[in-house]
């Protein structure tokens, strides 16, 4: 399947759930809506034409004005490649877990979870990992964090 | 040994291990010799790249990728520099190709030649390991002879490399390639069929095929495992559609096939090179970009490679601007360290040892 044929596939297959983005450059890109995500990650995996068995890599993405979160996924038997995007509102940022589709999205939820502060749903596990233990300065990957090119540790001053 | 009572007990590996290649720390819960628990604790290496990026153009994240992963250096700036040439459509000159299809072969051999050595070193063999690392050094010795640096090259330029190839290079590459094509069977000879490698090897930590899809594994621990899948064949990119290689496939997914898989790799990287360089054209190695007000259109892509690890990415977003909205940079070595307490729980804690070494993570790219 060439992308466009696989871009008609998918948006024919799930009707009304997914809308094709025009701002994905090289593979086809999808925004989903929170409350289908679940849904549509399973036909995505179970559909024998699809078959996205494999989660590469879950972004945490922070435009400035809107959080956003990418599921980059890939098929192995078919050889396709998409990303899906889901648009998560500033105020309230929380995204179901993708955990028992993708058992890889353990890792890559609680990273996002500690650098931007969305909330997973059903994750289980959300416990620090990357950051110091005794962190308490937010979340660094937001836009409103600003990033110090230096940062001086006043303990270890003279 | 029924009737004899043991106690659970608690032990911390790491994170300055030796066999733990970085600084992971490994919370053990032991039944005597037996590891009934692992727990994977990371982060010690966090030097938040990925924010460190938004701060910078796109030109001076290239040499922050070198230390992203440092033991192939060159994929994880080609990987970087690959998105943003496919966002902003930039066509690389055919010598710049070539010579990155090199030096990324180059860079995967003496990748795997540091596996070799160091996992045989975990075991207690240290023979192995001053073979590899002997031969790895005519390799570190080219990339020197073309960029100056041995370890972190900041060679790979957004529109080609940055410098081209010395005259003395085609013939000392061509010399390391027959070298090390000769030392294969020595180092298939000090360990394929030693008693000990194969009895801390062999149907130890096996990964059975659904799991290593279901948490994301790839590269040689994925083919391992059974699954025939390798970016340069399935997805190609640069011009890996133009040589002629195979894609090594075992089944058993246990340390000892990992291992070999990667000795067949070995193989095949020397045939590209040495397709690449019989091909090699002049011409040109770079396109100018202005580094200073380079700006790729806005848009998004996740770019993908295979280094010698498994599946090396970056979800790059650009709004138009010299710097980036957004670098995610993906390491397969994440997924490996995950998978571990899968693995390995219920080894013996030495074979915990061979078992993360055939995982061949290293941490940089995990912590980021």
């Amino acid at each position: 399947m060439t992308g466009d044929e696989l871009k008609e596939y998918i948006v024919g297959h799930l009707e009304g759930k997914l809308k094709p983005l025009e701002s994905g450059k090289h593979d086809p890109l999808f925004e989903v809506q929170e409350s289908d995500l679940l849904t549509v990650a399973q036909v995505l995996r179970d559909d024998e034409n699809l078959k996205f068995d494999f989660l590469s890599c879950i972004s945490g993405v922070d435009t400035g004005e809107r959080f956003e979160i990418v599921y980059s996924l890939a098929s192995l038997a078919n050889n396709l490649r998409i990303d899906l995007k889901v648009v998560l509102s500033r105020e309230k940022p929380e995204v179901e877990s993708v955990q028992e589709i993708w058992p890889a999205a353990n890792w890559y939820e609680r990273e996002i979870w500690e650098l931007y502060g969305f909330d997973i749903k059903n994750h289980g596990n959300l416990t620090r990992f990357l950051l110091a233990d005794d962190w308490d300065q937010g979340y660094p990957m937001r836009k409103d964090w600003d990033a110090p090119d230096f940062v001086r540790f006043p303990e270890l001053e003279r | 040994m029924s009737g004899l009572l043991t106690q659970e007990f608690t032990v911390n590996m790491g994170p300055h291990h030796p066999s733990t290649h970085g600084v992971c720390r490994l919370i053990l819960t032991m039944d005597g010799e037996k590891v009934v628990k692992i727990e994977p604790v990371i982060g010690y290496l966090h030097r938040s790249m990925e924010k460190i990026c938004e701060n910078r153009t796109y030109a001076q994240c290239v040499p922050l990728m070198d230390r992203f992963e440092y033991v192939t250096a060159m994929s994880a700036e080609y990987v970087f520099v690959n998105a943003v040439e496919k966002l902003a459509e930039i066509e690389v000159p055919e010598r710049a190709e070539y010579l990155r299809v090199i030096m990324l072969e180059l860079n995967r051999i003496a990748s795997h030649l540091i596996f070799y050595g160091a996992t045989a070193m975990d075991i207690g063999a240290l023979t192995p390991f001053i073979y590899g690392l002997r031969e790895r050094e005519l390799i570190i010795d080219l990339f020197e002879m073309t960029c100056g640096q041995r370890l972190t090259y900041n060679y790979m330029k957004i529109g080609g490399v940055s410098h081209d190839i010395p005259k003395e290079f085609i013939p000392k590459c061509r010399e390391a390639v027959k070298i090390i094509g000769e030392k294969m069977s020595d180092y298939e000879g000090l360990l394929n069929e030693n008693p000990i490698w194969l009895a801390r090897t062999k149907n130890v930590g096996v990964l059975p095929t659904d799991l290593a899809k279901a948490y994301g594994v790839s590269g040689p621990v994925l083919r391992a495992s059974g699954v025939k899948y390798d970016i340069r064949k399935n997805d190609p990119y640069s011009i890996y559609d133009r040589f002629d290689f195979n894609i090594p496939c075992r089944h058993n997914g246990d340390s000892y096939d990992r291992y070999l898989l990667r000795l067949d790799e070995i193989r095949e990287s020397l045939k590209i090179i040495i397709q690449a360089l019989d091909g090699l054209p002049e011409g040109d190695t770079l396109k100018k970009v202005n580094p200073f007000n380079f700006k790729p259109p806005a848009g998004e892509m996740y770019s993908r490679i295979e280094n010698s690890r498994g599946e090396m990415g970056v979800y790059i977003i650009s709004d138009g601007t010299t710097k980036p909205l957004r670098v995610k940079m993906r390491g397969s070595s994440y997924n490996h360290v995950q998978v571990l307490p899968k693995v390995a729980t219920g080894v013996l804690i030495a074979d915990l040892v061979a078992t993360f070494a055939t995982l061949d993570v290293i941490m940089p790219e995990v912590d980021r």
